[in-house]
């Protein structure tokens, strides 16, 4: 059992009692520390101002007379303002620097029911963070009765020393990675550490984090998840602002950023703050950000840091408050040693780097993926698609399989179960279908990506980025169809068979002419 | 080496004092667990750890354990040193107890010893310093050993901060027969007071003098103390024989109206009175040491309590000496060492 060294304020309100007799009636806390049955004080620090020194000779007289084995070592500590908390803060932070700690030889107890608010949270805070390395004491008067000795109790703020604490904070943090995890059960053990990993950087830091990994490995859904975990801990206020910094070519890529003031240029015919701008007090996914230009990369840079930023045109920067996430599927490093990334923003944003296995690497992850993907489908179009038994174990064989490349990773998922869910009326994926999607998938990773070419050579690359996967895979067998299709009338007699049978007159000319409208084709240039 | 529960028998400080006195009278170390088990606040207070602190100094002594909380304790005696030692106990701990702990081996030993004890003379859950220096100390003086106790400063509760000075002039103990208090000399009550007012101790005499009607006028008295050493207040009544005086003590506390303190404390003394007996409870506690030492004696007691089986067990243990409890014919009791 170490010695006990108590710190604490003399109390000039709570100590201070009439110089006689009666004063021993009265509950003052520095003193009642001391006349505890159950707690030996064998040195006492008592930190007062110049002002109180009698009252502070008083209560050490009084201390020796109950408590002889303690030694009281006045300490002088003088503050303009006990109620400024820089002020506080500093000199105890002073007085706790130059304190000749021991703790392997004695035991620290910092009274904090002594001294102003300010005082006893800037103990608090200097305890906490271990610049007093000891547990906070706190006292207090008995109930009912006068009586000046009151009760005490000591308080470990190491909160891993207490179990209720510590299993709630394992649910909470459990419940978070589970949150990041879109609540798939992943099996994947690196991936299960890194997400848990993500989970304590995204509560306890507000530093850049760079998520790295191919294409469709779920960079952009997971950014958005640490954007939403965060503002459920309140830890962001504003926005979740999400941009490809491939589509920011150009010159318009500083305005889009940045903002631009009315007037700025030609075209500039009102003020635009800017996606910086808008992520203010939120968060702002930089996606990609391999593809960003020198100039761009620098005024970020310069945003992270000092939070300011010049829009075009403007005379004075504006401020924002956000928290990048940055995505990458570019190795940064070969990007900085090639010119092509500025090596001062890589370092800022190594900081927490974490790469995202593709599908490949994470096969064991594949069947609670597929079932996710099943649910997300039925929340989607309100219809439930199951596959039946033979077909579920067949998919999965192939799925699993070194033969299925996953070069898409997780968007290749979704579109192959978009894909079998869309093509199965009956909601019952069967054996045929799986077989058939298997050969669609080793047709697309052997190097034919049917589809994305189709619609590549129709809209151009830009155009098929505004489109989503899901409508993507509907309208390039739309396209497909139309190709085989003698004219429009035929085509939509195919591709809206069922709603036919049903229905005694439709248009099916005019319901796909109005279908391909949507993304800006007519037959023609389908066809053509 | 003797292994005790220290939560059995009286199962508080008491079983520590008792074990470390007849360790170092004895030489045999001990080991106690489950120091104070079924109170409150178990394991060591500090006025405990003091006593034993105080035990080991005299003594020589090893305490492993030694800490305030602690549970469990090995006590290994050395040899027991006579000379000047001061003690200083907090929290308004009791010196007589402190004393207790350590007066026997000293009265022992091959020296005089000059002891100066800080801490609650007049405080609750323990003696007062008038039944060491008028109840206790005369017999001691009849055993053999000279003991004088003088009280320089009063030490109440809350505050304590009471001295005694104690003078140890040792010799070979010699069995008494305490069996006869002899007649009624006199008897006296007063109520100190310092720093309360004074009407409390009158309001105390007027109650105590309800009880111990037969007592003359002038046997009631108020003793007014410097208010700088207080608050404190503390009824004493003694009542004097041909061979013993014996002590009864109330003592003010914030919530505890004057009246029933002293009325309480009355009736004791009366009670005692009126048995007949040499011993009232303190006596029968803090005389079976020296007995047992002594190696024989007996006297006659008020009740046996809770605190003279518990010593007579851990006597029986170090010493192998038996203590003997009996009945007598007038509703007393006996307590002899054989």
């Amino acid at each position: 059992m170490k010695p006990a060294t108590v710190i604490g304020f003399l109390g000039s309100t709570l100590d201070a009692a009439k110089f006689g007799p009666s004063r021993w009636n009265k509950w003052r806390p520095t003193v009642s520390i001391c006349m505890q049955e159950d707690l030996r004080v064998d040195r006492f620090v008592l930190l007062h101002g110049t002002y109180h020194q009698r009252l502070a000779d008083f209560v050490m007289q009084d201390i020796r007379d109950v408590s002889p084995e303690t030694e009281v070592v006045p300490h002088l500590l003088d503050f303009d303002d006990a109620w400024d908390f820089e002020e506080v803060y500093g000199k105890l932070l002073d007085f706790a620097r130059s304190f000749p700690f021991d703790p392997d030889v004695q035991d620290y107890l910092i009274h904090i029911t002594t001294g102003t608010h300010v005082a006893q949270i800037c103990l608090f805070l200097l305890t906490e963070a271990r610049y007093l390395p000891g547990r906070l004491l706190q006292t207090q008067p008995q109930r009912g009765q006068p009586q000046p000795v009151g009760t005490w109790a000591a308080i470990d703020l190491d909160l891993s020393r207490y179990d209720s604490i510590a299993t709630r904070f394992a649910e909470a943090s459990a419940e978070s990675t589970s949150f990041l995890k879109s609540g798939i059960e992943t099996r994947n053990t690196a991936f299960n550490r890194m997400i848990e990993e993500i989970e304590q950087v995204a509560m306890r830091s507000r530093a850049p984090i760079l998520l790295m990994g191919p294409t469709g490995a779920g960079k952009s859904q997971l950014a958005r998840k640490i954007y939403e975990l965060k503002k459920l801990r309140h830890q962001v206020s504003g926005p979740f602002v999400e941009v490809n910094c491939a589509t920011l070519k150009g010159d318009s890529a500083m305005s889009a950023l940045f903002g631009h003031r009315k007037g700025a240029f030609t075209g500039a015919v009102q003020d635009r703050p800017g996606l910086l701008r808008s992520a203010d007090k939120g968060v702002l996914f930089l996606d990609e950000i391999g593809e960003l230009g020198l100039d761009e990369q620098a005024m970020i840079l310069r945003a992270i840091e000092e939070g300011r930023f010049l829009p075009v045109g403007a005379d004075s920067e504006a401020n924002s408050e956000f928290q990048l996430i940055a995505g990458t599927n570019r190795n940064l490093m070969d990007e900085v040693a090639a010119g092509h990334f500025r090596e001062d923003l890589f370092a800022r944003l190594n900081l927490w780097t974490f790469a995202l296995p593709g599908l490949a690497e994470r096969r064991e992850d594949i069947q609670p993926n597929l079932d996710y993907e099943l649910e997300r489908f039925a929340e989607r179009e309100g219809m439930r698609v199951t596959f039946n038994k033979e077909a579920r174990e067949r998919y999965l064989a192939f799925a699993e399989s070194p033969a299925a490349l996953w070069q898409g990773n997780f968007r290749d998922l979704a579109a192959s179960v978009t894909r079998m869910a869309t093509l199965c009326p009956s909601g019952r994926i069967d054996r045929a279908a799986v077989d058939f999607e298997c050969e669609r998938l080793a047709r697309l990773w052997s190097g034919e990506r049917a589809e994305e070419n189709i619609l590549a050579d129709l809209l151009g690359p830009e155009g098929v980025a505004k489109i989503d996967p899901f409508d993507r895979v509907q309208l390039a067998y739309v396209v497909e169809t139309c190709r085989s299709s003698a004219s429009l009338s035929e085509a939509g007699r195919t591709l809206f068979a069922v709603s036919r049978e049903i229905r005694t007159s439709t248009n099916d000319a005019d319901r796909l002419r109005k279908y391909l409208a949507r993304f800006g084709l007519e037959w023609a240039a389908v066809t053509g | 080496m003797i292994t005790i529960d220290g939560s059995e028998g009286e199962g508080g400080g008491q079983v520590l004092r008792y074990a470390a006195a007849l360790s170092l009278l004895t030489g045999e170390p001990f080991t106690i667990g489950n120091i104070r088990g079924g109170r409150a606040k178990p394991g060591l207070m500090r006025q405990h750890v003091t006593a034993l602190e105080a035990a080991c100094v005299i003594g020589g002594a090893e305490c492993n354990g030694l800490h305030v909380g602690s549970t469990e304790i090995g006590f290994r005696p050395g040899s027991v040193t006579p000379g000047e030692y001061r003690f200083a106990i907090g929290t308004a701990g009791s010196t007589g107890l402190v004393l207790q702990t350590v007066m026997v081996p000293l009265m022992l030993a091959d020296g005089p010893s000059k002891l100066v004890i800080e801490g609650g003379t007049h405080a609750m859950a323990a003696p007062p310093f008038e039944f060491t220096a008028k109840t206790l100390l005369p017999l001691i003086a009849k055993m053999g050993p000279r003991v004088t106790a003088t009280l320089d400063r009063h030490g109440f509760y809350p505050r304590g901060g009471g001295r005694i000075v104690v003078e140890i002039e040792p010799a070979p103990l010699r069995p008494i027969e305490c069996i006869e208090r002899g007649a009624f000399e006199r008897g006296k009550v007063d109520a100190l007071v310092s720093g309360i007012p004074f009407d409390i101790a009158d309001r105390e005499l007027k109650a105590a003098r309800k009880v111990l009607g037969e007592w003359p006028e002038e046997s009631f008295a108020v003793e007014q103390l410097p208010a700088e050493i207080g608050p404190g207040n503390a009824l004493l009544i003694e009542a004097a024989f041909e061979h013993v005086t014996e002590v009864m003590s109330g003592f003010g506390k914030m919530g505890l109206p004057a009246e029933r303190l002293a009325k309480t404390a009355a009736k004791r003394m009366a009670g005692y009175i009126a048995s007949g007996a040499f011993a009232g409870p303190y006596l029968q506690d803090q005389l079976l040491l020296p007995l047992a030492m002594a190696q024989g004696g007996a006297f006659t007691t008020v009740r046996i309590g809770r605190h003279s089986r518990t010593a007579a067990e851990l006597i029986g243990r170090f010493t192998g000496r038996e203590i003997g409890f009996s009945d007598t014919p007038d509703g007393a009791h006996l307590i002899e060492i054989r």
